[in-house]
C-alpha cells in the first residue's frame, strides 16, 4: 500500500521528526507495508466497550495528597545543561 | 569454582558455606566476560568497581549470618531499569550518557537482598525489536551460533545468562522480550502478571504492556528472583495491591491432574514444522507425567499482530514525546525551540524507534484513531475474552515461544513487517497481561539451535506455571553453548 509523501510529512509533524529526502523515502516504503499489515485488523467485527476495560487503577491505594522530600533540583539537572538551577533553552521571546 | 550455569541456589550454598567469598565470585564472573564478552557483545557497561563495593558489603551480612536468597549473588541488569548513579542507556544514542538520579524499585528490592551488579546488559533500542540488532552499542549474538541473533529485546540478558556471564538477569517483557531471547539463548525467562512487579524507573516502552522479568538457568531460579522484585509500589498506581506468594512453593510438586491447553492456531504453518514437533513432543512428555492435554481454539490470534503494535506504538509515540533533548538525553542544535527538539529527536532516535512513533502516532491521529486504535482495544478484549475461555478448560496452556529458533544476523533487517510478524506466539500474553514462562524444550537437529516452549498461566497464577516449567527441566538435559 503506498502511503502518500503529505500522510509520513503530517506524522513527522506529529513526531517532532525530521528526514532527509533518501531517508523519507524509505520510511514512505515502509510505511506503506507497516500500514498494510496493520489494516488487516479492519476485517475484524468487533467494536471496542469501553465499560469492559479491565485496565482500571485502585484509587484507593494512592498516598495522602501531602508534600514529600523529592528529588534534589542539582541531581535532576544534572543530565542536562542548565544555569542558575534552571534547564537551558533557546530563547523563546524576542 | 565453576560458574558455567552455576545456579542461585547452589552459589548461594557455596557462599553460606565460605567455599568462596562474595568478592571473588564477582571476580570469577569478571573473568568469564573479560574472556567471552568482547565476541558475545551481551554487555553494555561491566560496572567492576560498583561490583566490588557490592560484594565487600554483602560479605559482611553473610559473615554475620544475615544472608537473604540474593545477597553476595551477582546479577546484570537490563540497560533500560534505573540504578542511581550507573548509565541507563536504552542501548540509543538518546540516553548515551544519562545517568539517572534514582533506583528503580526492582534495584531497590535487590538493593534490599545485597545483591551484586555486574553491568548493564544490551538490548534492542529502548526495547523495540526481537533481534537485538537494532542497539545502538552492543549487537549481542546468540552463544550458541555467533552468526545469530540472541533474541531480542532482553537479548544481552538472556546471552549472558546462557554464556554463564551472569547467573541470572533482569529483563522487560513487552511483546515478547523477556521470553523470546530466552527461547533462542536456551535459557529459562518469565513475564510476570502485569501489575506484580512495579515498572517505577523502568524507562517506559508501552506502559499497558510492559513488565519487568528475570531471566535464568532455570524456572527454580526465576522462583527465587521473584520473590525478591515482586510486590505492590507507592510509586507505581498499577502496581497490584495483593498478596505476594512464595513463587518457590510449588516447585517440585507433581503436575498430576493438571490440564494443559493447546490452541491450535499456536501451531499453525506460520510456526517452523522443526519447533511444531518439538513443542508437541514436550507435551506428551508433559502427559506421560501426569497431565492432561486438551485442544482448544484462540481465533483472535489472526489480528494479535496488528492489535498488539497498534496500542503498543501509540503508547510508544506518547511515552517517547518525552525525550525533548532539554530536560535529559542527546541535545541537538537548533535556533528555535522546535529545531532542538526536532534535531535532538532526528538523530538522537534510530531508524526502528522513529519507525515506532510515527506508526503511534498515525493510530492515534484524527481520522485513523477509530479505524485503528480503538479497533486494536476491541480486539484485546475479545483476545481477554477467548483467554478466559480456554482457562475455564485448563490450567495452562503450552504454545511455542516462537515460531523458528534463532535465526542469522541480518536476515530481518530492511524487512520490519517480517520482524513484527516474528512476534506471533508472544504478543497475546502481553495484551491480556497474563504470565508466561519460556523454558528449553530442545535442540534442532541440525545446528543444535535451542527452541523454547512458553507456558501461559491465569492472571497471578505465576504459582502453577513454575511448577510445570520446573516440572519439565526435572528430566530435561540443557545443553550449553561452547563459548
Amino acid at each position: 500500500m503506498a502511503v502518500e509523501l503529505k500522510t509520513i510529512e503530517h506524522l513527522c509533524e506529529l513526531s517532532k521528526l525530521d528526514y532527509d529526502e533518501d531517508g523519507m523515502k524509505k520510511v514512505m516504503g515502509e510505511m506503506g507495508a507497516i500500514i498494510e499489515l496493520m489494516d488487516e485488523i479492519k476485517e475484524f467485527d468487533l467494536t471496542y466497550d469501553d465499560t469492559k476495560d479491565g485496565n482500571k487503577i485502585a484509587f484507593k491505594d494512592t498516598r495522602e495528597d501531602v508534600a514529600e522530600e523529592s528529588f534534589s533540583t542539582e541531581k535532576l539537572l544534572s543530565n542536562t545543561e542548565s544555569a542558575d538551577g534552571c534547564y537551558v533553552v533557546p530563547k523563546v521571546v524576542e | 569454582m565453576d560458574i558455567k550455569r552455576a545456579k542461585i541456589r547452589d552459589l548461594r550454598k557455596s557462599l553460606d558455606n565460605k567455599e568462596i567469598s562474595a568478592a571473588e565470585l564477582c571476580d570469577e564472573y569478571f573473568k568469564r566476560i573479560e574472556e567471552v564478552d568482547p565476541r558475545l557483545l551481551s554487555y553494555i557497561t561491566v560496572t567492576k568497581d560498583k561490583a566490588m563495593k557490592d560484594a565487600e558489603n554483602a560479605q559482611k551480612l553473610i559473615d554475620a549470618g544475615k544472608a537473604t536468597a540474593l545477597t553476595g549473588i551477582p546479577l546484570a541488569i537490563k540497560d533500560n531499569i534505573c540504578i542511581d548513579g550507573v548509565k541507563t542507556t536504552c542501548a540509543s544514542r538518546m540516553l548515551e550518557n544519562f545517568i539517572p538520579p534514582y533506583n528503580a524499585t526492582v534495584i531497590e528490592k535487590l538493593n534490599a537482598e545485597g545483591y551484586v551488579l555486574l553491568g548493564r546488559t544490551s538490548m534492542d533500542e529502548f526495547a523495540m525489536g526481537g533481534s537485538n540488532q537494532t542497539s545502538a552499542f552492543a549487537k549481542t549474538k546468540n552463544p550458541y551460533d555467533l552468526e545469530r541473533v540472541p533474541g531480542g529485546s532482553s537479548g544481552g540478558s538472556a546471552a549472558a545468562v546462557s554464556a554463564s556471564l551472569a547467573p541470572a538477569a533482569l529483563g522487560s517483557d513487552t511483546g515478547g522480550s523477556i521470553r523470546q531471547p530466552s527461547s533462542f539463548c536456551g535459557v529459562t525467562g518469565i513475564k510476570p502478571t502485569y501489575g506484580r512487579v512495579s515498572r517505577y524507573g523502568l524507562v517506559a516502552f508501552a506502559s499497558s504492556l510492559d513488565q519487568i522479568g528475570p531471566i535464568c538457568n532455570d524456572a527454580r531460579d526465576c522462583a527465587i528472583m521473584l520473590n525478591a522484585i515482586c510486590g505492590h509500589d507507592r510509586h507505581d498506581a498499577t502496581s497490584a495491591n495483593i498478596d505476594t506468594p512464595d513463587f518457590t512453593e510449588k516447585i517440585g510438586q507433581p503436575i498430576n491432574g493438571l490440564k494443559i491447553a493447546l490452541p491450535k492456531e499456536f501451531f499453525s504453518d506460520a510456526v517452523d514444522h522443526t519447533v511444531k514437533a518439538c513443542v508437541l513432543d514436550a507435551a506428551k512428555e508433559l502427559e506421560k507425567l501426569g497431565a492432561t492435554l486438551v485442544e482448544c481454539s484462540m481465533p483472535g490470534l489472526k489480528y494479535a499482530i496488528p492489535a498488539y503494535y497498534l496500542i503498543a506504538c501509540a503508547e510508544a509515540a506518547s511515552n517517547l514525546s518525552r525525550f525533548d533533548g532539554i530536560k535529559y538525553g542527546f541535545r541537538g542544535e537548533g535556533r528555535t525551540f522546535e529545531e532542538l527538539i526536532r534535531d535532538s529527536r532526528s538523530r538522537g532516535f534510530g531508524e526502528e524507534v522513529k519507525r515506532r512513533i510515527l506508526l503511534g502516532n498515525y493510530a492515534l491521529s484524527s481520522g485513523y484513531y477509530d479505524a485503528y486504535y480503538k479497533k486494536a482495544l476491541a480486539l484485546k478484549q475479545e483476545i481477554i475474552k477467548e483467554y478466559n475461555e480456554i482457562f475455564e478448560l485448563a490450567d495452562v496452556i503450552l504454545t511455542p515461544t516462537a515460531p523458528t529458533p534463532a535465526y542469522k544476523i541480518g536476515a530481518q533487517d530492511n524487512d520490519p513487517v517480517k520482524m513484527y510478524q516474528a512476534d506471533i506466539c508472544t504478543v497475546t500474553v502481553n495484551i491480556a497481561q497474563l504470565p508466561g514462562i519460556s523454558t528449553t524444550c530442545g535442540y534442532t537437529a541440525d545446528n543444535g539451535l535451542p527452541i523454547g516452549m512458553s507456558i501461559i498461566g491465569k492472571r497471578f497464577d505465576e504459582q502453577t506455571i513454575l511448577q510445570v516449567a520446573d516440572a519439565w527441566e526435572y528430566g530435561f538435559v540443557p545443553l550449553s553453548p561452547e563459548l
